[in-house]
Parts: structure tokens; sequence; C-alpha cells
């Protein structure tokens, strides 16, 4: 009993450390191996108040946290500005892991390689089990807020993510200390636990342990990486028989699970019962295999070495299957009390919150989010004295070629412009140096009176510059209404400490708020059925409808729209023509288009400039355009076909 | 002494560059870092120990081919096993990175739990070590371990420029899977690679094993080769060569520099590390690197 106890005290201590992990590690893609320093870090700092200074538990534990976070953006400054790739943020980190642990050794406080002996059994199977539910606890609000979206964001696609105006470093920075944090948490848990710690403890093994745990349990999961871990922890133990064997084992396990489940255990989902078959089977596996070593431990001198394996794999397989079974029974059949449970789960909740809301909402700071919300889909008051953009001898070579040349023109207030060449001519280019993605080599870009060169990407968004793009770049795996939520972020102004606690008088409704202008978003691009869907697996048309949905959220004032009619055929495009229309009378918002559909330029444009080889060639009413012999010929290339087009005007 | 110390360092910096061109070659084509590479190392040194010491007494040649060999074929079935599925189903490369995590572990401990965790040796490669060259000592075997190592990266540079596979391999380095299209079978070519890369890794290993000794966590190494191949920009092999021999030399040197009558040597890793952290700062794809922009 006493042994099941430490297995499972040392599980709920390595699944605190996953579980911050996971919000790094599974949500940027960013690989570290150097964890078990902020555990070491946690482990030393709490140890050694509480043994030096007999400090309680719980003040050391929290000074451990806050060591851990301190260095981990000391640590993250550097390494997380030069946007390193995954590999080399991986090496630095295992370096970082190193450079501690030979700190460790040869500092005089923490006793160097002997470690730290009699430190006092503060932690037990039942505080530990506390943090753990608090850890797990707190890293879900945390997803479920503005700042987890955007950490979730910048994961799938750090690109998409700078052009709804959320910064990389802070964010990134932001989650690896919350996983530095959690981890320096379970370092001080494990010094208290095991009452012994040493620098070889804190190794890359371990680091490896926790990284492993979040991939295998699943990247953009919570619960899987919990399962992982506790499998991790649990299954060797199970084989403690075979001694050296089972760190084989584990590594194997590695293998297997990485190669046979393509996204971990759960990747991109949490548990709940419609996966839970799954849970079961890995239950029963591990079951299974419990049982079948204690057969074969207990019957190995009687029957043999042979028949007791037999006996055992066949107790394992039979196990397996049965427990899987009756946990897929289980869960079709709790399925309809289950969503009863919910329905009236959520009444209760809301009732228990509107008294809440009652007593402490900050009404002052609820009026500022909802008239910022009511922003988004106000009218546009425009003035008409000065142009909306204002773009002056433009240029940007990438090499020897010169993508934009010496291009100038200007987008009136309220008026939509087709900004239209051939293939290859740099109109992308345009909008990209617009929103900041490329550094501009010379010229001016004027925004509203205000000059955009040199200001990073996400101020130029924040300021009312919003676009979609000509390759969709949605985030994939979230739904279509977490796609808008995540832009929603300006909106809402609640902190840090307030989204890990989820206050029910202030996060509760400002999330219900942003919820509820999402979906008005949404009905505005007719999306709103499809809210709940997971944004990849829309088709095509409808991920282009909810890239725009996406731009409107962040409340621009002007709207670049990269071949929003690309791949569409003729009825749908036409369909985009009535849409672009009406978010454009409504709003009365400014819009820049580029288009290949000649049909949706013609039908919308007010205005047209053509550009061929980063120079504008030709800018007019789109009538004007369709006979101007510049632009048939850059289109046409010949001048013979030039004579025969032009009586068409 | 000065010159004794270059010699030091240039050997080991040779073996480095050895595991270091392994991690490239692999990372050049599939883009991903091997770790389990340390393994694959740790393994052809056992080989070497294998038919040096315990089942045969070898000479030292056939036995350092023998265990190239030995550890390319492992390298070779580390990445069926490991890989290779994961490629086709065109992962994430930390996926990958995992895999080759799980596999570095379970051979490490294949090793503890057969051969158990002792310290064996390699026999001595020459009767008389150290040559005296003026007042510095210099050991046979540094130099030994020097001009092998640039022998077999030359042979392995002719291989790449001036061979059908080479062509294919440089081709797979900028699109593998253009030259899929054209014809080339992107397995047999992994194969090669892995090939390649172990018999390299297999040398490195006997190398590290006569120099020191052969035991299951001498792939902890590697580490240090990885960090080579990151300071000369993964995926380039004159970068990896670089690296590495810049790293051994700079390793050399801290491990007989004092600051203030402190020796420095108890920090030599943290340089090592300090090195890369200073590298990827000021040049984040290391100094030959390519740096991909990605297309909007």
């Amino acid at each position: 009993m006493a042994y099941a106890q430490a297995i499972f005290t040392n599980a709920a201590i390595y699944i605190i450390a996953t579980m911050g992990l996971a919000i790094f590690t599974g949500y940027t893609g960013l690989f570290s191996l150097g964890h078990a320093a902020f555990m070491a870090i946690g482990g030393y700092t709490a140890a050694i108040l509480t043994y030096f200074f007999k400090v309680p538990l719980l003040p050391a534990l929290i000074a451990g946290v806050i060591l851990s976070v301190l260095v981990s953006v000391i640590i993250g400054y550097p390494t997380l500005r030069v946007k390193l790739r995954s590999d080399y943020f991986a090496i630095a980190t295992l370096g970082f892991g190193e450079a501690v642990k030979v700190l460790l050794e040869n500092l005089e406080i923490t006793q160097g390689a002997r470690g730290l002996p009699g430190i006092t059994k503060l932690a037990d199977p039942f505080n530990t089990f506390l943090f753990m539910i608090l850890t797990i606890w707190l890293c879900r609000n945390f997803l479920h807020s503005n700042y987890g979206r955007k950490i979730i964001a910048i994961g799938q696609d750090p690109v998409a993510a700078e052009m709804i105006g959320i910064r990389l470093l802070p964010n990134q920075m932001l989650s690896l200390a919350i996983s530095a944090g959690f981890a320096g948490l379970s370092g001080g848990l494990l010094a208290h636990y095991i009452t012994f710690i040493q620098p070889a403890i804190f190794n890359m093994d371990l680091s490896s342990l926790i990284t492993a745990g979040v991939v295998c349990g699943g990247m953009g999961s919570l619960t899987g990486p919990f399962v992982a871990v506790a499998l991790f922890i649990v299954i060797p133990e199970l084989f403690r028989g075979l001694a050296l064997w089972r760190l084989v084992m584990y590594g194997a396990l590695l293998v297997v699970i990485i190669n046979f489940r393509p996204k971990g255990l759960f990747g991109y989902e949490e548990i709940n019962l419609n996966n839970a078959p799954k849970l079961f089977t890995i239950i029963g596996i591990t079951v299974g295999l419990t049982v079948a070593a204690s057969i074969y431990n207990e019957y190995a001198s009687y029957w043999g070495r042979f028949p007791s394996v037999l006996a055992a794999l066949a107790a394992a397989v039979a196990i397996s299957f049965i427990v899987s079974y009756a946990g897929r029974w289980l869960s079709s059949a709790l399925k309809p009390f289950s969503a009863k449970f919910s329905k009236s789960m959520s009444a209760f909740y809301a009732r228990y919150v509107a008294a809440f809301q009652k007593a402490f909402t900050p009404t002052r700071r609820l009026e500022v989010q909802l008239n910022a919300l009511k922003e988004r889909l106000a009218v546009v008051r425009l003035d008409h004295s000065q142009p909306v953009l204002k773009i002056e001898h433009l240029s940007k070579k990438f090499g020897g070629v010169v993508a934009v040349n010496d291009l100038s023109f200007e987008v009136r207030p309220g008026e939509i412009l087709g900004l239209i060449g051939p293939n290859g001519s740099g109109k992308t280019t345009v909008f990209n140096l617009i929103s900041g993605v490329y550094p501009i080599d010379s010229g001016d870009i004027l925004f509203e009176k205000k000059n955009l060169v040199g200001q990073p990407p996400t101020a130029i968004v924040l300021s009312g510059i919003s676009r979609t793009f000509q390759n969709i770049r949605l985030f994939g795996s979230m739904t279509v209404l977490e796609n808008v939520q995540t832009a929603l972020h300006t909106a809402s102004n609640y902190s840090l400490l307030e989204a890990f606690i989820q206050w029910p008088w202030s996060v509760n409704p400002m999330e219900q708020r942003q919820r509820e202008q999402a979906l008005e978003l949404l009905k505005l691009v007719d999306l709103e059925e499809y809210a709940d869907r997971v944004a990849k697996t829309l088709p095509y048309g409808l991920q282009r409808k909810l890239e725009i949905a996406r731009a409107l959220a962040l409340n621009p004032r002007l709207l670049l729209l990269d071949e929003p009619a690309a791949g569409m055929n003729p009825k749908e495009s036409l369909e985009l023509v009535d849409l672009i229309a009406r978010i454009h009378k409504l709003r009365n918002l400014t819009i820049i288009l580029i288009e290949h559909h000649m049909d949706v330029v013609m039908n919308i444009c007010e205005r047209i400039v053509v550009i061929n080889f980063g120079s504008k060639i030709a800018e007019g009413t789109p009538q004007e355009i369709q006979c101007n012999p510049a632009v048939l010929e850059a289109y046409l290339g010949d001048k013979v076909e030039v004579e025969e087009y032009a009586p068409l005007c | 002494m000065i010159f004794q110390t270059i010699i030091t360092g240039l050997s080991i910096g040779s073996i480095y560059a050895l595991m270091a061109v392994g991690y490239s070659l692999v990372f050049s084509v599939l883009n991903f870092s091997n770790f389990a590479h340390g393994a694959v190392i740790t393994l052809g040194a056992y080989v070497a120990w294998a038919v040096m010491v315990n089942i045969f007494q070898l000479p030292f040649l056939p036995a350092l081919l023998i265990s190239m060999l030995g550890a390319g074929i492992i390298a070779f079935l580390v990445e069926r096993i490991a890989y290779s599925s994961l490629r086709h189903r065109r992962a994430p490369s930390l996926y990958f990175m995992i895999s080759a995590m799980g596999m570095a572990i379970a051979l490490q401990n294949v090793l503890y739990a057969t051969i158990g965790a002792n310290l064996y040796a390699l026999p001595p490669v020459f009767a008389q070590d150290s040559i005296q060259l003026g007042t510095a000592v210099i050991s046979k075997m540094d130099l030994f371990a020097f001009g092998f190592s640039i022998l077999a990266i030359a042979l392995l540079t002719f291989i790449l420029n001036f061979t059908r596979v080479g062509t294919a391999i440089r081709a797979a380095s900028h699109d593998a899977e253009m030259v899929s299209v054209l014809g080339v079978n992107l397995d047999m070519l992994v194969a090669v690679l892995f090939l390649l890369a172990g018999a390299l890794g297999g040398m490195a290993g006997v190398f590290m094993g006569v120099k020191y000794m052969v035991y299951p966590s001498m792939g902890w190494i590697t580490n240090k080769a990885y960090i080579g191949a990151v300071i000369g920009g993964l995926g380039s092999l004159p970068g990896a060569i670089v690296g590495g021999i810049l790293l051994g030399l700079v390793e050399a040197l801290i491990s007989v520099s004092t600051i203030g009558g402190v020796p420095l040597s108890t920090y030599r890793d943290v340089f090592s590390f300090g090195l890369l952290a200073l590298l990827l700062i000021v040049r984040p794809t290391g100094l030959f690197g390519r740096h991909v922009e990605e297309k909007l």
C-alpha cells in the first residue's frame, strides 16, 4: 500500500510539471530539454528555505515558483526573441539544463554534488494531490481565456497570430514562464517528498520524461499529457522485477506511441464521453499488464518461466479486452445522462454566477468592454477630407528582384479599391508591406496621416488595418467560433490573475459577451451554424469567409482582402461579391481587394489600380481600366491583340 | 604547451566533426535532429569492443571497419523502426525528435541491461603513444584520429559530389519531394544516408573508445557534437566540420585555462553551451546555415 502510494505521489508530482509544459510545448510546438532545470531551481529553493531557514512549505514553494519564473524570463527573452527553430531551441534549453546542473554542483549552499539530504518530509500524497488538482484547474482556466487563446493561436500559425495583433515574444515568454512556474512547484514538492535531492536527479532524462509526456499525450491537450505521464510512471513500475529493462520499455513505449498514434493519445482534444473508449482501452491495457506482472511474479517459481509468461500474457490480453469493452459500453450508456447532467450543472452555475455578479461585478469595466465589442459592428465614421491610406514612392527589393518599384496610390474613404495585375506583379508584396510583414526599402505608407513605416505588424493591425491571406491561414485546430473569439482579444481587459482563477463576476460575463459577439460576426458571414466545427474541416470557400470574419473582429477601418475568391466557382464568387458589398455597406469600411476573378473586381470595385513588375501601370474606374491599352498589353502581351480588343470599349 | 593543446583540440574537434556530419547529413534531407545518433555511436564503440576484446582479438583497422559497418546498419535499422513511418506520414519534426529520444533511451538501456555499466578499455593502437616535438608531447592517437577523421570526411565529400547517389542526396537536401517525383527511391536514399551517418558515427565511437573508455552513457558526448553542428548551421556539411573543430579547440583551450587561479575545466561544458547560446543570438541560423523565408 505504501508502495502504491509512492507511485501515485510520484505520478502526481510529474503530472504537475507536465501540465505546465503542455501549456508551453503543447501549444507553441517548441521543444524544451531543460525543464528539469526549472524543477531543480524550484526544488532547491524550496528545500533550502525549509531546511536552513525553517520556512513553512507553502511560502517556500511559492518562492521556488517565483525564482523559476524569473529564470525562465532571463532564458526566454534572448532565445525566443530570435525566433529559433525548434531544434535549436531544444539544444539551447539542453545547455541551460546543463549549466544549472554545473552551478548546483559547485555552489556552497546547495552542498555540491553530494546534494541536500534530510529535507523534512512536508509533502504527502494528500497535499500533492491537492496541488495537482489546483494545477489542472489553473491550466484549464488559463487556456479558456484570452491569454490562453493567444498562445494557442501562435502555436497554430505565428504569422496569422501577428496579423490579428498578437505579439509573439511576450506571449511565448508568458507560456514559458507558466511552464517554468509549474515545473518549479513540481520540483519543490519532489524535494519535500523524497527528502533528498542532488543535482544528478534533475538530468536530461527527467526533462525528456515530461516533454515526452506532452508529445505522446497529445499536443494541444491537457488531459492527454496527464494520461501519458501517468502511464510513463506507472507502467515501468509494474515491471520492477525487470530492473533495467524498465527503461528499455519506456523508450520503446515512446517510439510505439509516436509511431502508432500520429497525434499522440489525445492530440488537440480533451477527454470526454465521445473519446472515452480510447481512455478505457489505455486503462484496460495498463490493468492487464499489472495483472500479468503480478501473475508472473507469483507463479514463475511454481509453474516455470515459460508457462507463467504465457498465462500472464493471456490474462493481460483478456483483461485489456474486457476493460476496454466495458468502458465502451459504459461511456455510451452514460451519454444521455451526461447531456442532462451538464445542462442542469450549467443552469445551477448560471444561477450562482448571477448571484455573485449582482454583488461584485465591476460595472465600469464591463461597460468599457461592451463598448469595445459594440464597435466591432458599428458604422465607421469617415473623414472625407483626406485619403485613408496614402502610399508614396514605395519600393521593395528581394535580392536582385524588384518586387515593388516606386509605387504610389491612395485609397479614398469608404471605397473598394481593386488592386490587380498579372501573376507575380507584386500585389501580395504590397499587402505585406502595408501590414508590416516585410520591412520597407524606401517610401512611405500613411494611414490616416500616421506613417506606418518601421512599425511592427501587431501595431499596424491594432491601429486599424486587418487583412486576409492568399493561402488561407486559419488556426486550423481551433473551432470556427474560437478563431473569431481569439481575434476579439483586444476587447476584454481582464488581468492574467483573473484569467487563471476565472472570477465568475468579471471574467465570465466578459467571456460570455465575447462569445456572443463572435457569434454575431459569424452570423454576418453566414457561418453561425458551423460555430463548433474545427476550422480546418470547413470547405474551402467557407474558410475564406471565416478569415474575413476574423479580420472584422479586430475592428478595422481598412480591410485588405487578398484573393478572397481564389478557388471559388462562379456561383460562390458571386455570393462572395454579395458578402463583401454587405460588409462594406454595413460598416462603411474601406477595402483594398486583390483578385484575379475579373467579374468580382469589375462588379464591386469603384476604382482599380493595376500594377505590373511592381510599378503602377494604370488607375481608374473599371470601365477605364478595361480599355486601357497598357493594361491589355500587360495581360495579353501582344500589340496586335490589343488592337483587336480595343473596339470592345 | 599551446601547440600540444591545439593538437588535442584538433583531435577531439575532428571526432566531434565526424559525429556532427552525421547530424547534418540527416538534418539536411529530413529536417530533424537525430537524437538517437549518440546511441548509434555508443553501439559502434561496443561493436569494436566485441571484436577487439570480448569475442575476437582483431587488430585495429579491421575492427574499425567492422564497427563502421555495424554502426551503419544499426543507424539504418533505427531509421526503419523509429522514423520511416513518421517520414511517410510527413509528421512534424517534433515527433521525429521524440521518437529518436525513445530510441536513444531504449538502446542505451539495452546496453545497461545486457552488458552492464562497466567501463571497458579498447586496446591502444600504438605501443608507444606519445612523440616528442620540441617541448610539446603529442599523442600519436590524437594525430591519428585527426588524420583519419579528415580522410573519412574527405571520402564523404567525394561520395556526395561525384557519385550518383551523392548527387541525389544533395538534390534531396534542397527538395526531397521533388527528388522523389523525379524517380529517385527516397527510401533507398534515406537508407544510404543513415548508413553513411552511422558509419562515420561508428568511427567516432571507436576513436572515443580508444581515447577514453567504452560505457553505455558515452553517447552523451554527442550533445557536444550536436552543438558543433548547430554552431556550423544544421544541415550544412562544411558547417558541421568547422563547428565541430572549433568547439574542440575552444574546449581544449578552456580546459587548460584558469581565471584568478581557478581552473575553468569544471565549467567547460557551460562554456560550450555559452558559446552556442551567444552564437545563436547573433546568428540564429549558425555560421553556414540557410535561412528560409516563408512565403505568405
